[in-house]
Formats: C-alpha cells, structure tokens, sequence
C-alpha cells in the first residue's frame, strides 16, 4: 500500500521534473507524458481503491522534528480519501486526455502540462493526507500550481492580474488556517486526523469554535466562499481545461473535502455560520451568473453557488451529502466546462455566448453532452444533480426551514442562468462569423466529453458506487431516504428547474446581441451585474489604504529613522566637531585666550569656589 | 591533524591566500583567472557540503582543530576551530552562497576585477572562519574580515550614492559590532572563565551565579549590538540602502551569509548562556520583530525598484527569526536556524536573478521591465520559483523555519498576539513578491524593453549563469523536501544547549494554551 501510495504521488512530480529539465521545447513528447503519468494514476489509484480490504488504510513516517514537535508524512486512505482519489484521478485523466486536442497548437505545452503534473501531485498529496500539517503543504501547493495554470497566458494583463489576485485571496485564507493549525495543536497536541479524532470529546467552548473557525478560513479561501470569493471568476484568464480540472471539478473542492476530515472539531455555533455563509453564497452567486456574458465567468460563478450547496450541507450536518453533491458537481461541471472549452476552442477563443448562437447544429456532441450537464446541474429528475441536490434541499427542508428558502430560490435560478446559458449559446441563429464556422471537435476532446456525461447521467444512483467509493456516503443518504416530506420534495425540486426552464425559454430562447433581461428590467440588471462592488472594495482597500499606508510608512522610515535617527546622530556630532573646531582656529593669540581661561577655570576650581 | 579539519582550515585559508593572488595581480591571463577563481571559490564549498555530509551529531563540536600557543593563551585566547549541529547547516550555507557569489563575480565583468575577486576572496574566508570557530574571539575577528571589504567594495564598485552608504554602512556596522564586543568582554570579565570559547564559556557561567540585573544588562547589549547587524527595527536602515548599492556578489553574501552573524551570536551565546535574561528582553526582542514584519514588509509593498524591494523582503524575514528566538523555546530557536539557512540561500539567489535581470534590461525599476517573461523564460522561471521560496511557499525550505516559527509562537498564550500579527506577514511578502514577478515578466513588453531588445540581443539564461542559480536553488529545495537533512542535527545541538531554556519557559509561562489546562495536560503535553 505504502509504495503504491508513494509512487502515485510523486508520479506527476517526477513527470513534472523531467519536462522541466529535458522537455522544455519538446511539446509533443511532454504532453503525451503527462498524459501517460495522469493513466498511470488512475491505474494506480484504482488499484489502491480496489485492491485493498481495509476500510482505513494509514501510514506515516518522520518527515520533519523539531524541539519536541514532531510532523509526519503520512497517509489516511478512508472513505472519504478513496472517493476524492478516485474523482481526481478519474476527471483529472479526462481532462488530460481534452487538453491534448485543445492545446494542441499552444506553443507553451511543456509549461502547461507541468504545471498539470505539479497539480495532479499536490492534489493527490491533499487526498492522502493524514495530518493538518501535510494538508497545509499540499494546500499551498495547489495554490501555487492554480497561480502558474491561471498565468499561462502571462502575457495578457488579465491573466497577470488573476493569477496574483488567486495567490493572494488564497493566502488570506491560508493565513487563519495556519493560525488554526498552531491553535489545534497546542490544544490537542496534534494535528494527525486520527488521533484529533480519537479526542472526540471536546468540551465545545469558545476556543474550539474560533478554532474551527480558523481552520475553516482555509476552505474559505481554496472554494471561494464570501468574501474571498473575487478570485474564482477572474481566475478563468486561465485555459480552459484548467478551469474544469482546477477551479471547479477539483481544487476548490478540497475545501470542502478539508471540513470533512475536520468535522468533528465544529461545534454548533461554528456550524450554523458555515451553512448561512454557503447559503448565501449559493444565492448570491447566482444572481451573478444571471448576468454574465463570458461562457467560463458563468460557469465559474455556478461553481461559486454549487460549493454553497457542499457548504450548506455540510454545515447543516451532513458531510456525506456534501461529499455526495462533490462528487456529481465534479461530473457535469467538469463536463461543462469542457464543453465549454470545445466551444471556445472552435469559435477561436470568442468567450461571449452573445457571439454564439446556433451551435447545436455545427457541433452536435458537445450540444447534447453539454445539455446533459445542464439539466444535471438544474435538478432534472432522475440525473445526478437532481439526487445529490435534493438531497440537500430536502436536508434544509427538515433541519432549518430559512437556510431551506435561501437554497431553494437558488436552485429555481440555477436552472434558469443554465437554461440562458444554453439556449443563447446553442440555439437560435449565430450571430458572429466565428460562430458560423464553428466545427465539432475531435474524438479527443468529444470523448471525455461522452463519458462526462453519461456519469452525469448515472452518477447519481447510489447503487452506481461499488461499496469502497460509497462507504462515506452510506450513513447521511440513507438518512436522507427516511426523513419525511419525501415527496413534497420531489414536487419541489421538479417545480424548481421546470420555472426556470419556462422562464429561460421566455426571454432567452431567441436573442440579439444584447441581454433581453437587461432591456427588460434594467435596474435589477444592474444590482447583479455590480457583484455588490466587493471587486470595488477591495480595490479600493488596495489603492486607497494599502498602497497609500505603505508609501507613508517608506516616507515615515526615510524621515525619523533614516534622517532623525540615523541622520540626526551624525548631525549631532559633526555640530559637536564643528564647535571643537572653532577652538582651533590656528590663530596664537586665540590659543592664548583659550590657556588663559583653562588656567582660570583651573585656578578657581583648585580654590574650591565650585564646592 | 586528519583530512577533515584540514578541510575545515583550508576552507579559511585557500580564500585568503586566493585573495593575496588576486590583490598582486595575478593570474594574468584572464582564462587562467577565471579557472584559479572557480578553485578558490569551489574550494569552501566543496569543503563545506564534505564536512555537512560527514558530520557526526556527537556531543557537541566535530572535526576540532585546537592551537593554543599563538602567545595569546595567557588571555584565553586560542585558535580552536569545529562544527556543531547548528553551524554545520550554516558553514555548508556559506560555502554554497559564497561559490555561487564567487561565480557570479567571475562574470561579472567588472572593473579591476582582480581586486572586486581578491576583496570578495577575503570576505568569504572570513565568513567560513566565523561559522567554524570555537573561539569566541576568532569567532568576532573574522566577522570583522568580512565586514571590511564589503565597506570598500560598495565604495568602489557600488552604485548610486555609493561613497555616503559605504559610509553609513561603515559607521552604523562598527557601532553594532562594538556594543556586541562590550557584551562579549562583559561575559567573559564577569564570569572569568579560563579560555573564551563556547564550551568553556558555558561551564564557568554553570558555577557562577550572575546577578540578574548584571545578566540583564550584558543581555541588552549583546541584543542591541548583534540586532543592529541583522537589521533589527528600527536599526534597519543601513540594510536597505546598503544592499540597494552594493554590488550583487557583495549583497549576497551580506545579506545572505554575514547578517546571520548576529542571529547565530544570538544563538549560541546570549540565550544559553543568559537564559533568564533572554526570557525578560524577550518581548522586547518581539516587538521591535513585528516591526520587522509589518512596517518593513509595507515599506517593501511601496518599493518601485526589484533590488530594493528585495532587501527590504530580506529585512522583512529577520524579523520572522527574531520571533524565533524570543519565543525562547527549543522549536522556536531550531526553526530560526532553519530560516536562517534557507533565507541565507534564498535571498542570496533573488540577488542574483536581480543582477541577471539588470544585464538583460539596464533597470532594476520594475515598471520598466514589464513583459520580461516572453524573451526570458528560465529567468522568468527562477525568478518565480525564489520568489515564492522567499514568501515561504513548501517545497522550499523557508517554509519549515517560518512554520516552525508560528507554531513555537502557539505555545505561550502570551505569544498569540505575535502570531497573528506575524502570521499577517505571509500575506504581505505575497504580495510585494508576486507583485513584482508580475511587472517584470507578465504583461505586454515595456516600451522601455522594446528599446533594450532592439540595442542587444536580449537571451535567456546562459550556462555560467545557471550553475550558481540552479545549485543554490537545489539546496532550498532540498530543504524543502527533506527538511530532516538538517533539522536532525540542529534539533541535537540546540536539544543539548537550551535544555534549560525550557524549565524558565515552563515555569515562567502562565496558563499553557488556549484551552482549559487539564485538558491539554491529560492529552500528553508535546514538549516533553
């Protein structure tokens, strides 16, 4: 198990090191490495899901030790670790196997599939994980391969500006979960997951409750949630496939996979203000897609809202479920966006669906597989989205009735800003000659996208998982089947994307090159497509009172230490030389007033007139 | 005398006589200079990565070369060279920053190169002798070797305002350095041991009981004096301008190599040796850090030039080993060395990349730069990687000091307070670095470049250039990686030295932790 786990891992980094030294100018030759080392994983994570009885599976080694304080590197292979592996390792191929047709004509390839070996690396060092410490690592890892993915095309100013914006709002966040690190163990003495488990009976106090609260700063920051959320939709500056492999299927999931290893610790406080923050961002988010143009700035702030969901559910005491909708979210959204990419990668990188239209026709398989994700993601009955998500909802339903309305209208404008989405981009007529010549793409970018969604199909069906994927899930959705109000639900959730379906239909089913909502309703229009200024407030934070404040501070130093300080003790003396100078002026008879006033200060002093 | 402390000497003693060639002006031929230069600086360093490698964490010192009868033994003073666990990391550190400045003033190019190449020889013979020395009056002499030729060389071969910095420098470093002589001089007078070196230094002070208010006292200087020479704010000036002007090899080793002087005084002597007084000054030492931290690392946002937004980070991340050390706890102390080895290593290489950049575009304002990237892309890709190192993403092994550092910060519930606002820090030095690697290589090309490329041929990375960059970048990430390669032997030694540091900490520190102190003390306390 060991080896096996080891090599998986540093697999992509090996694959990683070899481009980076000997395939830097070799596109073909790296892109098929890292395609192979992404098979190789998934073999070699199939093999571990599989082939092994045990149901917890955990290793470690010293890896650093320090005055009493020891970290391992280690490994925790349960439930949750064995379902996360196999997402990664499954979509993470797909998505490799897509960027060989949309990359094809890059000339930055090597740098590309690097930097996706250096993330299937810290990616899969996140799943394995058995400690806080190891996670943190891994953690900022991901950060920094998300920074170099979303910098590809460095040299456009958005795409600079993303990449910086993305490293540091994560930081932010990695800046309580390293407090929370420091704070859990020195309560508990440990940070290894099994062990803080194993201390199950916290007295929840106060401390616990910020220290959750810190820990949960770092899921913060990696999913997006309010109010780091700005990163997420500038970070699709980056490619396509990128944006499905990292910024929806898998990296910003792991915040939700870290408040699952870490659920014990939350108390009821820390809990209730997860599930509002992800309620809310659930809704908020998507008011912002309602209003998008950019394809990928849709889908990103769909991904924004979907983590909402995990958020809530998980919040509201249901980490299986969470676990569950990650699961299928990882499925139609990954499918999306790389429908999305086949898109953009036959209109010639054209990004505003009002400059699609009519691609249904042009490029059938990506139309059909991409309404499959759409009507997965809206709720439709009996695809993955509609169980996982209702399963939620009917979870809110049951425990908290406010957190229940805040997700239910969400879901009702889910399916409506899918529907727009879908309807704008692939009916109606096209409406730019870049639309109008698209062509489908090739089997190596359709195929991911056919099996994509026949998982969006079925993975929903609980049955669908073999018991070493599912085991996790088992305990929160078979409470899910016995709570009450079954059926009411399923009226609900089929009423939920059934407006919206009736409604996109409505306004979006033929347009010209501009919103109808926004000709329709344009105040409403405008309030969304604000975001609410958080952008505004944070800019405003850095030009007005970051940057101003540092170059008072670099004013400050130069005037009191630089000049008073430092300065001023050099004036000093040389004001004390300049009047001892003055003494020697080279002139006898001014010597001879200077002796005849030290022989009388002598004189007097010997005479005792000071005493 | 066997073959490893002749490796130990020799690494003192080939930078000198090296540097006695260069100054009377040979080799001639400028082929043969370049080669002599490779094995007068190679030399430390292969003799540093040897002796790491062989190192034996016994008690105490390894690979002893003892000498006694140099006339000054009446004094104390002998010539006694060895490594310990904590300044073995640091002599290999040296040697490997000091090859790599020696390669980059090879190709320097500069004016009268024998005597840029002789002066940096002297420098560097020093800084291996102040980590290989027992003595603690060698140990301050060659401090004092090193310290001289940085002064001329920044007055000759620096760059704006070099002769008034080199004079600031000169005058603010002595000062530092004389007040750490009086607390040095006040250790020994007081406690009158019979030679002045760590060990013996150590065992007197065991049987010597020293007024508290004595110990305090010759604390407070031995503080002021090593903080005014790693930079401690606010004596943090001469730092930023002196690096700013200085030129790259010299900024590398000073800032990388010989800053650490002070910290290591700080550690080997001061704190084990006065234990109780290091615990008082320590919230002091803590404040003036997250001045380190906070103003200096704003200070470094504001920057518009890469050279000075580099030595201001590096100011910046003192402060980081500071705290280390005023958390006076073994883990803290430990993490500080580790900083101190990959921030030796790390800034050095940011100096470096900041001198290739320069040759490329003729700046070091950023804004001038933008769009490097394109043309460059190895540059473009050390530049990133270091940055990131110097801002302590894992992987590289400023991330272990810093977070041994935060963590040490958890343990006294006086110390959170530090730990939030220091831990503020790694968001600051994100952005100021990632600010700067994205108006240097990211963006459309600068007008100012367009005009640069036009003139010459602007090219990547040569080879020469390479060798230094990429072997100091394999040892962070080494450190990075498998951060036990040092850690096992600095934790010894520092184990060994600071056990009583723990009893203060433990009696002097109120309630442990956060939580309740049952609950923390059934679930079997860390530190013990």
């Amino acid at each position: 198990m060991v080896v096996l786990a080891l090599s998986m891992l540093f697999l992509p980094l090996l694959s990683a090191l070899v481009t980076l030294f000997f395939l830097r100018k070799k596109g073909n030759i790296a892109s098929l490495l890292s395609v192979s080392t992404a098979g190789g994983i998934l073999v070699l994570a199939l093999v571990l899901i599989f082939n092994f009885e045990d149901d917890v599976m955990s290793w470690d080694a010293t890896w650093f030790s320090m005055g009493g304080w020891e970290l391992r590197f280690g490994f925790l292979i349960d439930g949750p670790a064995r379902l996360l592996l196999f997402v990664v390792a499954f979509v993470g191929f797909l998505i490799h196997l897509f960027s060989l047709g949309y990359m094809e004509k890059d000339p930055a390839r090597p740098r590309y599939f690097g930097g996706l070996s250096i993330f299937m690396f810290s990616m899969l060092g996140i799943t394995l994980a058995d400690n806080l410490i190891m996670i943190f690592v891994f953690w900022e890892l991901v950060g920094f391969s998300s920074y170099l993915l979303i910098a590809h095309y460095f040299k456009t100013d958005e795409a600079a500006k993303a990449s910086r914006k993305a490293f540091i709002a994560n930081r932010v966040g990695d800046f309580g979960f390293l407090i929370g690190i420091v704070l859990t163990y020195w309560s508990f003495g440990t940070v290894n997951l099994i062990e803080l488990a194993d201390l199950a009976d916290f007295s929840p106090n106060l401390t616990t409750t910020i220290l959750c609260l810190a820990l949960a700063c770092g899921f913060i920051g990696k999913s997006a949630q309010f109010p780091l959320h700005v990163w997420l939709p500038d970070a699709m500056a980056g490619p396509t496939p990128v944006s499905a492999l990292i910024h929806a299927a898998t990296m910003v999931a792991a915040g939700i996979y870290l408040l699952l290893r870490i659920d014990f610790l939350f108390t009821e406080e820390a809990l209730s203000l997860i599930a509002l923050l992800g309620a809310v961002m659930g809704l908020y988010a998507g008011f912002c897609a309602l209003v998008q143009k950019d394809i990928k700035k849709i889908l990103a702030y769909s991904t924004l809202s979907q983590l909402g969901y995990m958020a809530a559910a998980f919040g509201l005491g249901a980490p299986g479920v969470a676990l569950f909708h990650l699961t299928t979210h990882a499925f139609f959204k990954a499918l999306m966006f790389l429908g999305s990419g086949s898109v953009i990668h036959s209109c010639h990188h054209e990004q505003d669906i009002f400059n699609y239209g009519g691609l249904r026709q042009r490029m059938p398989i990506t139309a059909l597989t991409f309404l499959i994700g759409v009507l997965a993601i809206s709720g439709v009955n009996f695809l993955s989205g509609y169980f996982s998500k209702d399963a939620i909802l009917l979870w809110a339903y049951n425990f908290n009735l406010p957190i229940f309305i805040i997700l239910y209208s969400g879901a009702v404008l889910t399916s409506v800003y899918m529907f727009r989405l879908y309807f704008i981009t692939f009916e109606g007529y096209s409406r730019s000659e870049n639309a109008k010549h698209a062509k489908e793409n090739s089997i190596l970018m359709t195929g991911p996208l056919v099996i994509l969604a026949l998982l969006s199909i079925f993975g929903g069906y609980f049955s669908f998982y073999p018991n070493r994927l599912g085991s996790y899930l088992v305990a929160d959705l078979s409470t899910v089947s016995s709570l009450p109000n079954h059926m009411w639900m399923v009226v609900l959730g089929t009423a939920a994307w059934i407006i919206g379906l009736v409604f996109a239909r409505s306004f979006y089913w033929k347009v010209e090159s501009t919103d109808p909502l926004a000709v329709r309703f344009p105040t409403f229009f405008e309030i969304c497509k604000s975001k609410l200024f958080f952008d505004e407030l944070y800019r405003f934070y850095i030009n007005k009172i970051q940057d101003p404040a540092a170059r008072f501070l670099e004013v400050m130093e130069l005037l009191f230490i630089s000049g008073l300080m430092v300065r001023g003790a050099a004036g000093m003396t040389a004001l004390f030389s300049l009047l001892a100078k003055a003494c020697y002026v080279g002139k006898i008879h001014a010597y001879a007033f200077w002796f005849l006033i030290g022989t009388l200060g002598f004189l007097i002093y010997s005479a005792g007139l000071f005493e | 005398m066997n073959f490893d402390t002749l490796l130990l000497l020799g690494s003192i003693i080939i930078p000198v006589i090296g540097s006695l060639m260069f100054f009377l002006g040979y080799p001639k031929n400028d082929d043969l200079l370049k080669k002599v230069g490779y094995l007068i600086f190679g030399f430390p360093f292969l003799a540093g990565v040897i002796l790491f490698l062989k190192f034996e964490s016994s008690d105490g010192y390894c690979f002893e070369l003892l000498y006694d009868r140099m006339g000054l033994q009446e004094l104390g003073i002998t010539f006694h060279l060895g490594l310990n666990g904590v300044s073995s990391p640091l002599f290999a550190m040296a040697g490997i920053v000091g090859f790599g400045a020696g390669l980059a003033a090879i190709h320097s190019g500069n004016e009268r190169l024998h005597l840029y190449l002789g002066l940096l020889a002297f420098m560097l013979s020093g800084l291996m002798g102040l980590f290989a020395s027992v003595d603690l009056f060698f140990y301050y002499l060659f401090h004092e070797f090193a310290l001289i030729p940085t002064f001329i060389m920044i007055g000759i071969w620096g760059g704006r305002d070099r002769r008034s910095i080199a004079l600031e420098i000169t005058i603010y470093l002595t000062l530092g350095a004389l007040i750490s002589l009086g607390g040095l001089v006040a250790l020994n007078v007081l406690v009158d041991a019979p030679k002045f070196d760590f060990p013996h230094l150590s065992s007197a002070l065991a049987e010597v009981a020293i007024l508290d208010s004595t110990a305090q006292k010759v604390f407070g200087l031995l503080l002021f004096g090593f903080g005014i020479l790693v930079a401690l704010f606010p004596f943090h000036t001469w730092a930023a301008r002196g690096y700013d002007a200085a030129p790259t090899s010299v900024s590398m080793l000073h800032a990388g190599v010989l800053k650490k002087f002070g910290l290591y005084g700080l550690i080997q002597i001061a704190v084990p040796l006065l234990p109780d007084a290091a615990f008082s000054w320590s919230p002091w030492l803590m404040w003036l850090a997250l001045g380190n931290i906070l103003l200096v690392g704003m200070v470094a946002v504001a920057q518009t030039s890469f050279k000075s937004m580099i030595s201001y980070g590096s100011v910046m991340h003192m402060g980081y080993c500071f705290l280390g050390i005023g958390a006076c706890s073994t883990l803290g102390i430990g993490s500080a060395v580790m900083l101190m080895c990959a921030h030796g290593l790390s800034v050095a290489l940011m100096f470096l990349l900041a001198s290739y950049t320069y040759k490329r575009t003729n700046t070091f304002e950023m804004s001038e730069m933008g769009g490097l990237g394109e043309r460059t892309p190895l540059l473009a890709c050390f530049c990133i990687a270091a940055t990131l190192a110097t801002i302590g993403l894992p992987g590289f092994g400023n991330f272990w000091g810093e977070f041994g550092i935060f963590l040490s910060l958890g343990e006294s519930s006086n110390h959170l307070t530090f730990l939030i606002i220091a831990a503020l820090g790694i968001i600051l030095s994100a952005i100021f670095g990632l600010r700067a690697v994205s108006r240097i290589f990211f963006g459309e090309e600068s007008k100012e470049l367009s005009i640069e490329v036009e003139k010459s041929k602007l090219t990547d990375l040569t080879k020469t250039e390479l060798l230094p960059a990429s072997l100091i970048l394999s040892a962070l990430l080494l450190i990075g990686f498998w951060p036990q390669s040092i850690s096992t032997r600095i934790d010894q030694e520092i184990d060994r030295r600071y056990s009583s540091l723990d009893g203060i900490m433990s009696q002097g520190r109120p309630a442990c932790c956060p939580v309740d102190d049952v609950q923390s003390n059934e679930n079997s306390n860390p530190t013990e």
